[in-house]
């Protein structure tokens, strides 16, 4: 067991884990932050992802240890005062979740990405998509509201 | 029948699930904080079929933080053994121990469970249980199982020819011997599984003082499974909870009871600690739930026209080694409802299912997804060999408007459907005049375009009255209740287990509908066993039709009672002329509304707070309950058209333009409706081009993770172009038809004739799916 300090979402957890420990687990289990969601744990659904210093990277391929010094931000600081940021609101009024699984890991990837890319086109906003599963969407509604929320930041 | 006009059902409001959702606060299974629970992980036969010579627990045992390891043996003491035993003509009884005790039947099967301390310690633990085993000769598919001295997946079943039936109506030799052709086609679907997000998971916490059992747990259908859990653990039906908050997504894989849920649940009882497992996605992959991997070949006899005489079907079904089905349960529906929209009457079909030494099958969205691919590539085959357009082959024999209600050749009947409204506004809507000019351009220019139609005829609800006559027990009733609180706030709730269709928000404003309030003030609850009533869950595309037809009926009900406790409060005798609006008591004076002051939240109190000054002999609160048992059958139905590209030299697709047109009766939220549209059409193109759950000749499942297992991703997709063409139906009070699972039958069909016309000048068909580029390469080389 190790003990280490994470900076999340602004705030310092104390941690006491196993250097093998996923940062997946760590924010769901130690962290109690249960938005970010685990559905493949080889990094291909994309549903876990999170931002490291605003990149978007899989948490179940961190090891939490490792993530000492940096700035994690999760699914939970996105929503500030608990009203839904732009790509939540788009994604809410565009129909763009179902069962809402992947849905944190699609939000956290389009939030660094409208960051650096607000015009994105239809084309560049798929193939960033392909990156996260949804099985339940058929993705038309989530490109619509991506686009929606990128046009309305612009 | 007129139109009828609703004040909320179809109103496109954003869902109400929505905000949790979105911002991290769902409560998924694994959310949801246990205090003191241990974790289990299973322990996997390596082997697709062998005996378990002995399990040496002794070295995981030791381990830190290691609680006890389960094998078959301790297993069967604590659970019955499931018996799938109904009575079915050709229907071979089988049954299963909660875990193996004396030989594993495949790749993946759980011979022992790990009980830890957290699910790190589990996993370690569960690579040093020392299973011993012997190594079976083991069946890899449907021919092999059927070989002659083919090793037997379950010794009671002695062929391994699990089921069979036949069914003739009609005389199909005599229309074969006057047909002007008999065209011969063959359609192969490969295996796939439900690939939720969410992988299978439960938490069981056993309450030693009261005796009781609550299993957190996505399912599809909670109150069935409190039924199973309670069977199986030898417990009441009292004793058991089943609580099912958010699901990331069923597709079918959550409906049955599955061996490591049960497992898990009587570990928790010996125990005496919460127990909770979530398999990896390895396991979900390897152990979860299977489908399809079907086989189909027609025989149509024809006139030299196109005119269908009589058809012939066959189906043979590899439905893996275990049986949490009827192993009929699946491929019946194709032979049953395969003629559609389609004039025949002479008709055959055989349909034999094999177990082999592969992981269980189980319904997957759209059980009988094969069922318009076949019968729409039969009608391609019948164009392509008797050199006709193949639209005009379907309109020639496509059932009338004035024919319907039209009984197909195994008796099911069609009623209240659109096909030939939907098919001529999807090839109009695809230019399909048009497209054989462009399409020769284009292959003027090297370009290899198709275009695939497909017309679907969904069964979506199934009654009670269905199962009866197809020997299934069961039943296809739907349960609600309903509640107006004294503050006036409404509660309902209803049988079905959600999984993203947007049940909160649409079932609230059938509710507003039926009493007459706002949806924004009524609260749907779903997924406790405790709260909810007894119904059959979520499955087919029931929610839709018996859901909103009970919730509706039910708050007709209530409406009622509100409606006579305010007329005794205006000093009226009856209630006649006054209705509620939104929550409040409205007049109808000579053809005008009066607003009469009296709020639901009045009526309630009353009805709570003050029960003398109610109607005489009525009873005091404001608490409905209703069932409802849809009509034998309820379909629905829409047409597919798609475009695509062919690459001739790497094989690969790209999907052009897709329309589909669709009528699924009155739509509670067209939102709603349209992501179901969107989803359907995704998960049938995705197994059409890219899904294929692959063992190998010794039955080792070689499709372990994500990289194998290919699902389609927003690349992948096209757009899908939605032409909403929706009818009401006759056959319940709201006027609903059913979805959600005719896009994935549609568009397996469409893409694979849109294929078969591309492939065209070059003489080869695709007969079977995935549509992958290897696949396509192999049949241009052939050439």
């Amino acid at each position: 067991m190790l003990e280490f300090e994470l900076n999340v979402n602004g705030e310092r957890h104390s941690v006491r884990a196993e250097p093998r420990k996923l940062l997946s687990d760590v924010l769901r289990e130690d962290c109690r932050l249960t938005g970010t969601h685990v559905g493949c744990e080889h990094g291909v659904c994309g549903a876990c992802t999170v931002l490291i210093d605003g990149q978007p990277a899989r948490a179940c391929l961190l090891y939490a240890v490792q993530m000492q010094d940096h700035e994690i931000t999760t699914i939970e600081a996105i929503a500030a005062g608990g009203r839904p940021g732009a790509l939540q609101q788009a994604l809410h009024e565009a129909h763009g979740l179902q069962c809402g699984f992947c849905t944190a890991g699609i939000v956290m990837t389009f939030e660094a990405y409208l960051k650096e890319n607000p015009h994105p086109s239809e084309e560049e906003v798929r193939d960033v998509l392909s990156g996260n599963l949804c099985r339940c969407t058929g993705y038309q509604n989530i490109v619509a509201a991506i686009l929606k929320a990128a046009h309305a930041k612009a | 029948m007129p139109k009828p006009r609703f004040r909320h059902i179809g109103a496109a409001l954003p869902r109400k699930e929505d905000l949790r959702l979105l911002t991290g606060h769902g409560r998924y299974v694994d959310d949801i904080e246990i205090p003191g629970a241990l974790h289990a992980c299973f322990v996997r036969s390596p082997h697709p079929h062998a005996r378990i010579a002995g399990i040496d627990t002794k070295a995981a045992l030791s381990m830190p933080g290691v609680f006890a390891v389960f094998t078959g043996k301790d297993l069967a003491q604590w659970t019955t053994p499931l018996r799938m035993a109904p009575p079915i003509e050709g229907l071979h009884p089988v049954e299963m121990t909660t875990l193996p005790v004396d030989k594993v039947r495949f790749h993946g099967d759980p011979v022992a469970c790990v009980i830890a301390t957290s699910r790190y310690l589990a996993e370690d633990a569960a690579e040093q249980v020392e299973a011993d085993y012997e190594a079976l000769p083991a069946v890899a598919d449907f021919d092999q199982a059927l070989a002659p001295g083919a090793p037997l997946v379950d010794e009671s079943v002695p062929s391994n020819l699990v089921s069979r039936q036949a069914f003739t109506t009609g005389e199909v030799a005599a229309r074969k011997r006057e047909a002007h052709r008999v065209v011969e086609c063959t359609f192969s679907q490969q295996r796939m599984t439900h690939l939720p997000v969410e992988t299978r998971g439960c938490a069981a916490v056993w309450d030693e003082g009261r005796r009781h059992l609550t299993l957190h747990i996505g399912s599809q259908v909670p109150h069935p499974l409190r039924t199973q859990v309670a069977a199986r653990m030898r417990l009441s039906e009292s004793q058991v909870t089943i609580s099912s908050l958010d699901v990331g997504g069923g597709f079918g894989q959550k409906i049955a009871l599955y061996r490591e849920e049960l497992t898990v649940a009587a570990a928790s009882r010996q125990l005496k600690r919460p127990v909770r497992w979530r398999e990896d996605r390895m396991e979900n992959l390897l152990a979860a739930s299977h489908a399809r991997e079907d086989r189909c070949r027609t025989r149509a006899a024809v006139t030299k026209e196109g005119r269908l005489l009589g058809l012939e079907l066959q189906i043979e079904e590899d439905f893996g080694a275990y049986c949490f089905y009827p192993a009929n349960y699946l491929a019946r529906v194709v032979a049953m409802i395969l003629t559609g929209p389609y004039k025949v009457r002479d008709y055959a079909f055989e349909v034999k299912v094999a177990l082999t030494n592969k992981c269980g099958n189980g319904p997957m969205r759209a059980p009988m997804a094969i069922t318009s691919w076949v019968m729409e590539g039969t009608m391609d085959a019948i164009a392509r060999e008797l050199a006709l357009d193949p639209l005009e082959v379907r309109r020639l024999n496509m059932v009338e408007p004035g024919e319907l209600p039209y009984a197909m050749p195994t008796g099911e009947v069609i009623a209240d459907i659109t096909p030939r409204e939907t098919l001529e506004a999807a090839v109009k809507a695809i230019d399909y005049a048009g497209f054989r000019a462009r399409q020769a351009a284009a292959r003027r220019e090297g370009r290899y375009l198709g275009l695939g139609l497909c017309s679907v005829v969904e069964s979506t609800t199934y009654g009670s009255r269905f199962y009866k006559a197809a020997g299934i027990p069961g039943s296809g009733h739907e349960a609600a209740w309903l509640r107006i609180e004294p503050s006036g706030a409404v509660n309902a709730s209803v049988g079905l287990g959600p999984t993203g269709q947007g049940y909160e928000t649409a079932f609230a404003q059938v509710v507003a509908e039926g009493l007459g309030v706002e949806p924004a003030s009524v609260r749907v609850h779903m997924g406790n066993t405790d709260v909810a009533p007894y119904g059959m869950g979520s499955r087919g595309a029931r929610g839709g039709t018996a859901g909103s037809a009970t919730l509706f009926l039910c708050a007709r009900d209530a409406n009622e009672k509100v409606l006579a406790i305010a007329a005794k409060m205006l000093g009226f005798d009856s209630p006649e002329g006054l209705r509620m609006v939104d929550g409040r008591v409205e007049r109808e004076v000579l053809g005008e509304r009066i607003e009469t002051g009296i709020a639901l939240a009045q009526i309630a109190r009353t009805a709570y707070l003050d029960p003398t000054a109610l109607p005489a002999g009525m009873a005091p609160g404001l608490d409905f309950s209703k069932t409802y048992d849809p009509p034998p059958m309820t379909y629905s139905n829409a047409a597919h058209a798609c475009e695509v590209e062919l690459d001739p030299e790497t094989g690969a697709l790209r999907i052009l333009r897709y329309f589909v047109a669709e009528d699924c009766g009155t739509v509670l939220n067209p939102f709603v409706v349209e992501g179901q549209q969107h989803g359907a059409i995704a998960m049938g193109l995705s197994g059409a081009l890219l899904e294929h759950m692959r063992y190998d000749e010794h039955a080792q499942n070689i499709t372990g993770s994500l990289a194998d297992y290919l699902v389609a991703t927003a690349t992948d997709l096209p757009r899908f172009e939605i032409l909403a063409m929706h009818t009401p139906s006759r056959g319940n009070p709201v006027g609903t038809k059913g979805m959600a699972e005719g896009g994935v039958m549609g568009s397996i069909g469409a893409i694979a004739n849109a294929v078969n016309d591309a492939l065209a000048p070059f003489g080869v068909i695709a007969d079977r799916q995935p549509l992958s580029p290897d696949y396509l390469r192999s049949l241009l080389r052939s050439k």
